[in-house]
């Protein structure tokens, strides 16, 4: 090469140098500055698009759930659980709106005043407040098994397994669990939790799979199913959020130095007593934001618990009136408490959601119910991700050793 | 759970003999700490366990769906369906192309009345929009006026003379004036009403891309529907009725000028109809055998039945009536060939019917216009297609004329055909009254052509957002953009979706109204709900997961290639596309898989958004049959198996389409993962 590249002496300014190659303006410059500017272009695209969707969403759904006059928001609609819109006018024209609960109350008082133009509108009344808790419900069992079943999992993988074919293997099936649609995970929870899973029970169903009987009492162990329930929809729920647990975990898990575990180990603990002491303790944030991560993925799921679990309609809320099924329960005799709550359907947000949308007749009447429930339901889910990614950057901030 | 552990772990603490170690309790040689790794590993071997159990529970349905799908294809035969079934086929044909050939008619006439038409259309455009807005004074008339008519129909009933309907009458005479007295300032009200209404602007918004009236109509338009504010106006307001007239006249102008085109299609319908009704002839004994069959196939079943019924009940009396009942089944396995004789008696008479149709059809055929021939668009384009419809019509009656001349009711349904009826069969119809049908296709090709647009337009965005945000942005930028893509992998599934149906759909139509956007394949589109709206959505859906990866993938390249690039004399993009991205090629292109791993699997959009309807897409239209609604084969399973009983044929096919989603699954993760175990060796 002909010309000599010198270092430039650091105190020259940039003014005094001419580098010989260097050219402001040439077409492979101007060539990079456009493309650079249409990768820039598409990147904000995708912004605006989310950011046009959250606020549309916004726009409608906000009247519906703040109110311009003391509380500031629409107690209601967090109070009471969908119901029937009933809209009509009496006779001399004056117009009401009203939840059907409030309609049949309302017809009581006036039995006198003549009703014309009544309409029902289904869902679109009432509140949001049973599909919240079913949801809430959902997702709580769910956390609590996948948890379980997850952090076991990433203990194992991180802290006691070594190169193996066990191991391949159980990376490829964690691997290939993440890959399975949602609506897959729904038939397989179908088949397995509610047709399939063992209950104890006095009296076996004539479609159980087998029963066994169990020593020294009565009941028989019958691989019956567990219905649709809650317990069915949560289990189904777990299993499909494994393998994102799983991970969250694992990452937590290694972010600790090998230091604590060999000083630990060195100073005469045992195995399970390091991991215990000076691995797990530290790795709590971690697995926190993985239960939260967890929470923002299954509350939206819709297609795992439809069959599963969720039910359009639902008078009462989960802890009033438990049904109490004298032959089928969970894990206990007959008829108790904790075994008829979970053996209960929900109503879960988004499959509320789905059905307003969806399977009901739109018009005007229904839409303060469809935007208020998408509002709501998208606040949540969103606080929850801001929360988990927020609490990730300042773990991994944090966590320098 | 399985206790699967790793027993010959090398760290296994049994093996060293340590001077101060405490033996503890072992039971089985099993120390402690074992069952504490036994039983992480237990939990971990999970992961693999539920994966079997996944394959074992859509397994066992599935592998159940095939024999029982291969005697119901074997019924379908057996009771002559399958032999009306061609006919039916060569039907449809028919029906493709004389309909298509019927709407190009119809342009071509309505053509000639456009203006008139717009006028009437934006005139019931604003009239719908005022009644709705001005409905409760105007339903309170409507109802006043009924109201009194009743009463007058009352009184005129009355007779004045009986002492018993005196009373009444006064009654009803209050009750008369009461009326009379309040219906002209109603009246006055909702005149007053509509004209306020009238002079806003939202009222006579016809839609983004709506023809508008010419100006000189607007007046008119205004005139009647003010005229209309009067309920019991029984005619309608003279501008009306002679727009109406005009575009009357231009159209039977029109027609005139079309005769021939008229005459072409008349007998098009004409030709087919002793094709038709042989089949409808046919249809009836072919359903009376599939009950025979049916029957028989059950009768063993319904006999099991009463007989446990009778041997639970305890009660004699009821047990006897039940034995009765089960002796009553009766198991006769019907003559089939009896039975299907009367198809082979068709089989001339459908010769005889089919030649001359074909022949008839073709001289048809070559008289309707080219699409050089009519003006509008859409014409040309129907045309266009009947002529592709005339060759599938050929075809169909070739084939179904050989099906049919060898068609035989004992002839077994081979292993391949009912395998390929399932993965290849074009109908999927359920509870219908002639036949059942479970055939793939038309699901498959749904979700194909969804998760095809939606990875067209997904992955230049999420690539080139990921090169952006790696290699060009800066780091506040990226601080900012990088949990921006986060939050939208946040957003649940189901809220997109109702975006789509809400305010995605009708956007998506009024923009295809725009005239410049004319060119587009499909526009303008008549429906909401299509494969298009719903590809968009899932794009925007798969964003999040194609850009993270990636991003990771561009991330995973060394620094040393691009310092190496640019200390070369590289300019920053020339490192970026000529060294970066060609390294991180195998980590791209399996985030791409993942990516229609996703996009495949989502159920909830395109199950709101797709439009639902159960039919392979039309693909004469070329590349428009995206702006055609489909059904998926997530959205199916969704839709259809909370309504079906367990165990029945059509639940264990919607088993089976799970399974064929979980093999896609499988396949795309693998080839995802082999992609990347070549990237890793760089």
């Amino acid at each position: 090469m002909e010309v000599s590249t010198q270092d430039p002496p650091l105190d020259a300014s940039a003014e005094t140098m001419e580098n010989p190659l260097y050219k402001k303006h040439t077409a492979v410059k101007r060539r990079d500055a456009t493309i650079s500017v249409l990768l820039g272009v598409a990147t904000y695209a995708i912004l605006a698009c989310a950011a046009f969707i959250f606020l549309d969403i916004m726009r409608k759904g906000a009247p519906v759930v703040f109110e311009s006059s003391f509380p500031f928001v629409n107690t209601e609609f967090f109070t009471q659980s969908p119901e029937s819109l009933i809209t009509f006018e009496i006779e001399d024209g004056s117009y009401f709106e009203m939840g059907s609960s409030e309609f049949y109350e309302w017809k009581r008082e006036n039995p006198e005043t003549r009703i014309v133009e009544e309409h029902a509108h289904p869902y679109s009344g009432g509140g949001i407040l049973g599909p919240l808790v079913g949801t809430a419900l959902l997702t709580g069992i769910c956390i609590v098994v996948a948890l379980f079943i997850g952090l076991a999992t990433a203990i194992f993988l991180n802290e006691y397994s070594s190169k193996g074919k066990f191991m391949d293997m159980l990376r490829l099936a964690i691997m290939n669990l993440a890959g399975v649609p949602s609506i897959v995970f729904g038939l397989f929870g179908l088949g397995l939790f509610c047709l399939v899973a063992p209950v104890i029970t006095d009296v076996p169903q004539e479609r159980a799979l087998f029963t066994i009987p169990i020593f020294f009492t009565d009941s028989y162990l019958s691989f019956e199913g567990w219905g649709t329930c809650m317990l069915a929809g949560g289990f189904t729920l777990a299993v499909m959020i494994l393998p994102v647990i799983i991970a969250a975990c694992e990452e937590s898990l290694k972010a600790i130095p090998m230091g604590f575990r060999e000083a630990s180990l060195a100073l005469g603990a045992t195995k399970w007593q390091s991991i215990s002491k000076s691995v797990l303790p530290y790795a709590f944030p971690g697995m926190l934001t993985a239960s939260i991560l967890g929470i923002t993925r299954v509350a939206g799921e819709t297609a795992p618990i439809m069959f599963t679990a969720a039910l359009a309609h639902k008078d009462k809320l989960p802890w009033q009136d438990i049904p109490v099924n004298k032959n089928a329960n969970f894990l206990a005799q007959s008829g108790e408490w904790t075994s008829g709550f979970v053996s209960q359907s929900v109503q879960a947000m988004p499959y509320h959601i789905y059905t307003v949308a969806a399977r009901i007749p739109q018009n005007e009447w229904t839409r303060p119910m469809q935007y208020g429930s998408v509002f709501v339901f998208m606040v949540v889910v969103m606080l929850f991700a801001a929360l988990s990614i927020f609490l990730r950057t300042r773990y991994r901030k944090k966590m320098k050793w | 759970m399985s206790h699967s552990g790793n027993p010959d772990s090398p760290s296994s603490p049994a093996k060293e003999r340590l001077v101060f170690k405490r033996r503890g309790v072992q039971i089985f040689g099993l120390g402690w700490q074992d069952v504490i790794r036994i039983f992480f590993g237990g939990n971990a071997s999970l992961a693999i366990i539920i994966l079997i159990l996944i394959c074992f529970f859509l397994a066992k349905e599935a592998f159940l769906f095939f024999p029982d799908h291969h005697r119901d294809l074997n019924s379908y035969r057996q009771s002559g369906q399958e032999f009306v079934g061609f006919m039916g086929e060569e039907v449809t044909a028919h029906t493709n192309l004389y309909s298509s050939a019927n709407i190009a008619y119809f342009a071509e006439v309505n053509r000639t009345s456009r203006v008139e038409d717009t006028i009437l259309r934006s005139y019931r455009s604003v009239l719908a929009n005022v009644e709705n807005r001005s409905s409760k004074t105007w339903g309170r008339l409507e109802r006043e006026i009924d109201a009194l008519e009743e009463v007058e129909d009352d009184l005129s009933d009355l007779d004045p003379e009986t002492e018993e309907d005196v009373a009444e009458i006064a009654s009803l005479t209050e009750e008369k004036r009461r009326l009379e007295k309040e219906i002209p300032p109603l009246r006055e009200k909702l005149k007053r009403e509509v004209n306020t209404i009238l002079s806003w602007d939202e009222i006579w918004d016809l839609g983004v891309g709506a023809e508008e009236p010419p100006a000189d109509s607007i007046p008119g338009i205004r005139e009647a529907v003010l005229f209309e504010a009067f309920p019991d106006a029984e005619e309608e307001h003279p501008f009306i009725e002679k727009t109406k007239q005009i575009s009357k006249e231009k159209k039977a102008a029109a027609a005139a000028e079309l005769a021939e085109f008229k005459e072409t299609i008349k007998g098009m319908q004409a030709v087919v109809r002793p094709l038709k009704d042989l089949e409808r002839e046919l249809k009836e004994p072919a359903l009376e055998n599939k009950k025979e069959i049916t029957s028989f196939s059950t009768a063993p079943e319904r006999r099991d039945a009463w007989l446990k019924g009778a041997e639970a009940t305890r009660d004699p009396e009821e047990k006897a009536r039940m034995l009765a009942r089960a002796e009553e089944v009766v198991i006769k396995e019907p003559d089939y060939a009896a039975i299907n004789q009367v198809f082979y008696d068709a089989i001339t008479r459908h010769a005889s019917i089919a030649a001359p149709l074909e022949v008839e059809m073709k001289t048809l055929f070559d008289k309707l216009p080219t699409p050089a021939g009519v003006v509008t668009k859409s014409a040309k384009e129907n045309l266009k297609r009947a002529g592709v419809f005339y060759d599938r019509f050929q075809e169909s009656m070739a084939s179904n004329r050989k099906k049919i001349r060898e068609w035989s009711h004992d002839h077994p349904v081979t292993v391949v055909e009912s395998v390929s009826a399932f993965l290849v069969g074009k109908n999927w119809t359920t509870n219908s009254s002639w036949h059942d049908f479970y055939g793939l296709l038309p699901l498959f090709t749904g979700s194909l052509l969804i998760s095809i647009i939606a990875l067209t337009v997904s992955v230049p965005f999420s690539i080139a957002a990921a090169i952006y945000v790696n290699q060009l942005s800066s780091f506040r930028e990226q601080s900012f953009i990088k949990p921006a893509i986060e939050f939208i992998g946040a957003i649940p599934s189901v809220v997109l979706g109702f975006f789509g149906i809400l305010v995605f759909g009708e956007a998506l139509r009024n923009i295809s109204q725009v005239e410049w956007l004319q060119w587009f394949p499909g526009f303008p589109m008549a429906e909401r709900l299509t494969i298009l709206n719903a590809g968009l959505l899932l794009a925007f859906m798969a964003v999040p997961t194609i850009f993270t990866l990636t991003e990771d993938a561009l991330n995973n390249v060394p620094q040393a290639f691009t310092e190496n690039s640019l200390a070369m004399g590289a300019t920053k993009l020339q490192t970026v596309f000529r060294v970066v991205v060609p390294t991180a090629v195998s980590g791209v292109i399996a985030a791409v898989l993942l990516g229609f791993g996703r996009i495949i699997g989502e159920t909830m959009v395109v199950l709101l958004v797709a439009g639902n309807k159960i039919k392979i897409p039309d693909f004469t239209e070329g590349l428009g049959v995206v702006t055609q609604p489909a059904h998926t084969m997530t959205g199916i399973i969704a839709q259809e198996l909370g309504e079906v009983d367990s165990g029945s044929l059509h639940w264990r096919a919607l088993f089976m389409v799970g399974m064929v989603l979980f093999v896609i699954s499988l396949l795309v993760n693998f080839a995802a993962q082999r992609v990347l175990k070549k990237f890793q060796k760089i």
